[in-house]
């Protein structure tokens, strides 16, 4: 993905690798890295999902859909700085996300909420890669096929939550 | 699915318009949530003097949704204590506001409340002296701090009046209502839509990028309480032969 090419208010169909986390697993990581501890994952060139599956059935990995993303914005930076390319997940983040994002020229992409179900249908593999022991909040790692995504922070900066804004 | 959000999902027009019609199909026949947070479970239970039960009523409601989240796909969000955050892994325990009402009847309502509209509450405490006008403005700042983090459409509860717990659980019981029902009385139902067209004006003016985004419509069920010399009255589902809840 070419985050270069991207402009808020882009729509695309993304299929690749995402790699979900959200706050508690967050949490975590910032605390191994405070304590001089690696991480049980790369995070260099990673797409994450503020997302936390729901259960699977036998036909499929589980509803799943984002969350609220501006309650980890204060782990957005140790993310950019680990190599993280683009977060995905739900509404208008805060100014230091927006700031973050131009000076590291990185993305923020809005995933669709309310459409658990047909989310589901685009992924094709889940595994825990961490904190298992979190129940829903682990770090799992998934592929997906034509997943929908919205660019709300673009690497210069533009949100669309805030753009035009009269 | 509510007629009125199923008449919003066929004419929306705005970003991931054709994923949400998707979904809705979907859900419906994978049994998979239309939201993966199947959140926190709520119930109002309005419990007449005449009904006996066998066990305490949070029991069995814990108990039928143990089952449920166990039975169907749904997401285990509930922890068992607030700093330890170890999760419990049936979605227990439930959250249960009991009424104590006259008559034989039992009346259960109960909202599946996900974490993300859950965060965005916020509770007032307005002077004595402040006007409707004051009210509508308090509303509607709230709703332009903390909007665009919800998930359109926007359901706004309202609870006014009584101490600040009981506001909070008016606000709630207000969520119960059906998307386009409005207050028995029409002073309220008034202020209702007085307050929703503020709240779709100042969140929906042409060029902001959040209408642009969502396109969305809010709706809004308004609960009072008045509290003046401790009288109560003009109170949600007030029904003969029960006193108010």
């Amino acid at each position: 993905m070419k985050i270069e090419e991207l402009r808020a208010g882009d729509e695309l169909l993304y299929s690749g690798e995402l790699l979900l986390m959200r706050d508690a697993a967050q949490k975590r990581l910032k605390m191994l890295l405070e304590e001089g501890e690696e991480l049980p994952v790369s995070l260099d060139g990673a797409i994450i999902f503020y997302a936390g599956p729901a259960k699977p059935t036998k036909d499929s990995f589980g509803a799943i859909g984002p969350t609220t993303s501006n309650r980890m914005d204060a782990f957005l930076e140790m993310l950019y700085l680990k190599g993280v390319l683009a977060t995905v997940g739900k509404g208008k983040r805060g100014q230091q996300a927006v700031s973050l994002c131009k000076e590291y020229g990185r993305a923020y992409f809005l995933a669709p909420s309310g459409a658990a179900a047909a989310l589901a249908g685009r992924i094709s593999s889940m595994t825990v890669v961490a904190f298992d022991d979190l129940g829903t909040e682990a770090i799992f790692r998934v592929r997906v096929k034509d997943f929908p995504l919205y660019v709300a922070i673009d690497y210069l900066g533009n949100d669309v939550f805030i753009k035009n804004r009269g | 699915m509510d007629p009125a959000i199923v008449e919003l999902l066929d004419h929306y027009e705005g970003p991931f318009s054709s994923v949400l019609r998707e979904n809705a199909i979907a859900a419906k026949e994978t049994g998979l949530p239309i939201c993966q947070d199947t959140g926190f479970l709520e119930f109002f239970v309005f419990q007449g003097n005449e009904v006996a039960l066998e066990e305490p009523i949070i029991e069995t409601l814990n108990s039928a949704v143990k089952k449920v989240y166990n039975d169907k796909p749904y997401r285990y969000s509930i922890v068992s204590d607030p700093l330890k955050r170890v999760n419990t892994r049936d979605n227990t325990p439930v959250v249960c506001h009991l009424f104590p009402v006259r008559g034989d009847r039992l009346e259960i309502r109960f909202l599946v409340k996900g974490g993300g509209s859950e965060n965005l509450s916020r509770l007032f405490m307005l002077n004595p002296t402040a006007t409707v006008d004051d009210l509508v403005r308090t509303v509607v700042e709230s709703l332009k701090e903390s909007a665009a983090r919800g998930c359109p459409p926007l359901k706004v509860g309202i609870g006014i009046g009584g101490s600040s717990d009981k506001a909070m659980v008016l606000a709630k019981l207000a969520l119960t209502r059906s998307f386009d029902e409005r207050h028995h009385d029409k002073d309220y139902a008034a202020l209702e839509e007085r307050i929703l067209g503020e709240i779709n004006d100042r969140l929906s003016g042409s060029g902001n990028g959040y209408n642009r985004l969502l396109g969305a419509h809010r709706d809004l069920s308004l609960a009072h309480r008045h509290n003046a010399g401790g009288t109560r009255n003009g109170l949600l589902y007030r029904k003969k032969g029960e006193s108010n809840p």
